[in-house]
């Protein structure tokens, strides 16, 4: 397996001061679904902007399925797919004229787009909306016609930018039952950016947790999980418990036992394969149990655990975010972009 | 530049002109009325008939002002004709701003389309509909005549080659326009300050043109600055088609080569514009 994005001390420094992406470095194995998990002006988009050469450098270095992304940034935008946060379908046009203008900018073969349209339009359930202007379509309309617009051309890499951002819980699920649909199928590297716990959880095969420009942690969703202490197995016994806690405590693996409430509150790397040796425990020991639950620890707890701080989906402005703002506001006011 | 690319934002371009005919409307807008009720009003050819005269010395004596138009109004309306392609190309470079604040324009620029591209395609379909509406307000300024007021009326022998002349000119005019507001349209972040600016060039560049003054009447200085005026050079070879040329220094295609130099100069500055605004920012 080859890397499909190698990211080395990229930092983007805007304003002259203000750090928003600080020295990150990863790799990211073709095939593989990677996020970028973190809240609000994290560095997630700076990050993302700065691999689909949309942004430029402020220093380090980046490849994107074998190309550096200052050096070539007009055959990396041919071999990558792009949905940003925003809709950026024209309006005026229906779903199927923005898509054959996406084929014709790409290079989809001319013999080939209108199929590759209609299939697109089937497979996102825009078919029968298709010759619809887009401003006549709902928010999980547009959201789709954007997945279609980026992966026009099968491209290797596909970037999502906080791809769900105002859609409902259904709309949600539904997109990304379509992203690991395409993944399965085509084989597509998929780098996201979610400031949704529960989409990086379930969507991606690894996730970086970024915060202020860092990368605070990254492996697999389990793995961090592990890291912050494993899993909590809750025995819960019925009447007299004997010596049930020692033998609970000398269990393989185990690392604390709490008394909570008359339960026990095991921890351990693997829940799974622990719960047979409580019960054989108990049952050895001539304890009655009323029942023993598995928890694994949530995304949540890995946050607070990594950055100190209790993740929130809705939280204000970040300095980094007022700095960015700031630097555009300038940026315009004297006519740059 | 790739054809396939630019044909297909030229198309996009197209499809979202036709879908605005308000955009269109507005672009009429301001020459209809000037036809409508400025050139009505103010066709001062009645002022100037001095007593004594025969019709002939009348004529004369009035053609030194009005250099050879049969009288104020049609002078009027070539002028105005050269008028709708800034009036009409104005809006492209609006439509790159609404295409920045809709993310458009960031997914274009996210494609491998290059900036010639992106440049080319609006600049084409911006320029297209132009030759169109200037001959609608030709065609109006005709009626106009036919219908009780004062008209244009066409004095001179347009042959095919001066038809050919007048495409030409009013397709460079608008070529040179499309430039300028594209590359305002590339630089500018705002809708407000486009149109405050855009206001503060319509006004001067029109009137420094020879479009709406009797060229006899102006004064040396303007009509020094007049003659550098892009409007005044494809109003020329507009009035030197439709009502002879016996009054101008140059011939049409001098007018026509001065308008290509404009066109040149402008489109050299917008596509360096253009081309800084689509990098990706450092």
């Amino acid at each position: 397996m080859t890397d499909a994005i190698v990211a080395e001390g990229l930092t983007r420094v805007f304003n002259g001061s203000v750090r928003a992406v600080d020295g990150v470095s990863f790799s990211v194995t073709e095939g593989e679904i990677y996020g970028f998990l973190g809240p609000n002006g994290a560095g997630k988009t700076t990050t993302l902007s700065m691999l689909t050469a949309v942004l430029g450098l402020t220093s380090g270095h980046a490849t994107v399925d074998g190309l550096d992304v200052t050096k070539h940034p007009h055959d990396l935008k041919q071999r990558i797919g792009l949905v940003f946060q925003e809709s950026t379908a024209d309006q005026d046009l229906t779903g199927r004229e923005n898509l054959e203008v996406a084929a014709a900018l790409f290079g989809v073969p001319l013999r080939e787009a209108p199929k590759r349209i209609d299939y697109l339009l089937e497979r996102l359930a825009l078919a029968d909306s298709a010759d619809r202007l887009v401003k006549t379509y709902s928010g999980g309309m547009r959201r789709r016609l954007e997945l279609a617009v980026g992966i026009i051309h099968s491209p290797r890499v596909l970037f999502l930018d906080e791809p769900t951002l105002g859609l409902d819980p259904q709309g949600r699920a539904g997109f990304w039952k379509i992203i690991g649909d395409l993944r399965k199928e085509s084989g597509m590297t998929v780098f996201l950016t979610t400031h949704y716990l529960d989409e990086a959880d379930g969507m991606c095969d690894r996730i970086a947790i970024i915060d202020h420009g860092k990368i605070a942690a990254s492996g697999t969703p389990s793995e961090l999980k592990d890291r912050v202490g494993g899993d909590v197995v809750t025995v819960r016994p019925l009447g007299t418990t004997g010596t049930l806690e020692a033998a609970l405590r000398a269990l393989p693996g185990v690392t604390s036992v709490a008394v909570q409430d008359g339960s026990f509150r095991v921890k351990c790397p693997s829940g799974e394969t622990l719960i047979p040796k409580v019960v054989a425990a108990a049952t050895g020991l001539g304890v009655s149990l009323a029942g023993v639950s598995l928890r694994r620890p949530s995304l949540d707890e890995v946050f607070l655990e990594f950055t100190g701080r209790e993740f929130r989906e809705d939280e204000g402005p970040t300095a980094t975010d007022r700095a960015v703002f700031l630097t555009r506001f300038q940026d315009a006011r004297r006519g740059r972009r | 530049m790739n054809v396939r690319r630019w044909s297909a934002l030229t198309r996009r371009e197209l499809l979202k002109i036709a879908r605005n005919p308000a955009a269109i409307a507005t672009s009429l807008l301001l020459p209809i009325l000037y036809l409508l009720l400025f050139g009505q009003g103010f066709n001062f050819t009645k002022l100037l008939t001095i007593p004594g005269l025969t019709p002939g010395q009348q004529q004369q004596y009035l053609a030194t002002y009005i250099l050879g138009a049969p009288d104020y109004f049609s002078y009027f309306a070539a002028g105005m004709v050269g008028f709708v392609c800034v009036t009409a190309t104005l809006f492209v470079g609006a439509n790159v701003i609404f295409d920045k604040l809709f993310g458009t324009l960031k997914r274009t620029a996210a494609s491998p389309a290059t900036a010639t591209d992106i440049f080319g395609a609006r600049l084409v379909a911006g320029s297209i509909q132009p030759i169109g509406l200037a001959f609608l307000v030709l065609g109006l300024a005709v009626l106009l005549g036919y219908v009780g007021l004062a008209g244009l009326h066409i004095t001179g022998a347009v042959g095919p080659l001066g038809a050919g002349e007048i495409v030409l000119a009013i397709l460079l005019l608008s070529l040179m326009f499309a430039s300028l507001f594209l590359a305002l349209g590339f630089t500018i972040e705002q809708p407000q300050t486009y149109f405050a600016v855009v206001n503060a060039i319509n006004l001067p560049v029109l009137l420094t043109s020879a479009a709406l003054y009797p060229w006899g009447a102006m004064p040396s200085w303007l009509q020094g600055i007049a003659s550098y005026n892009p409007i005044t050079l494809a109003v020329e070879v507009l009035r030197i088609n439709l009502f002879g040329g016996t009054y101008y220094s140059h011939p049409a295609w001098a007018y026509l080569l001065g308008l290509i130099g404009w066109f040149v100069g402008m489109f050299t500055i917008a596509t360096l514009l253009t081309r800084r605004a689509l990098a990706p920012k450092v």
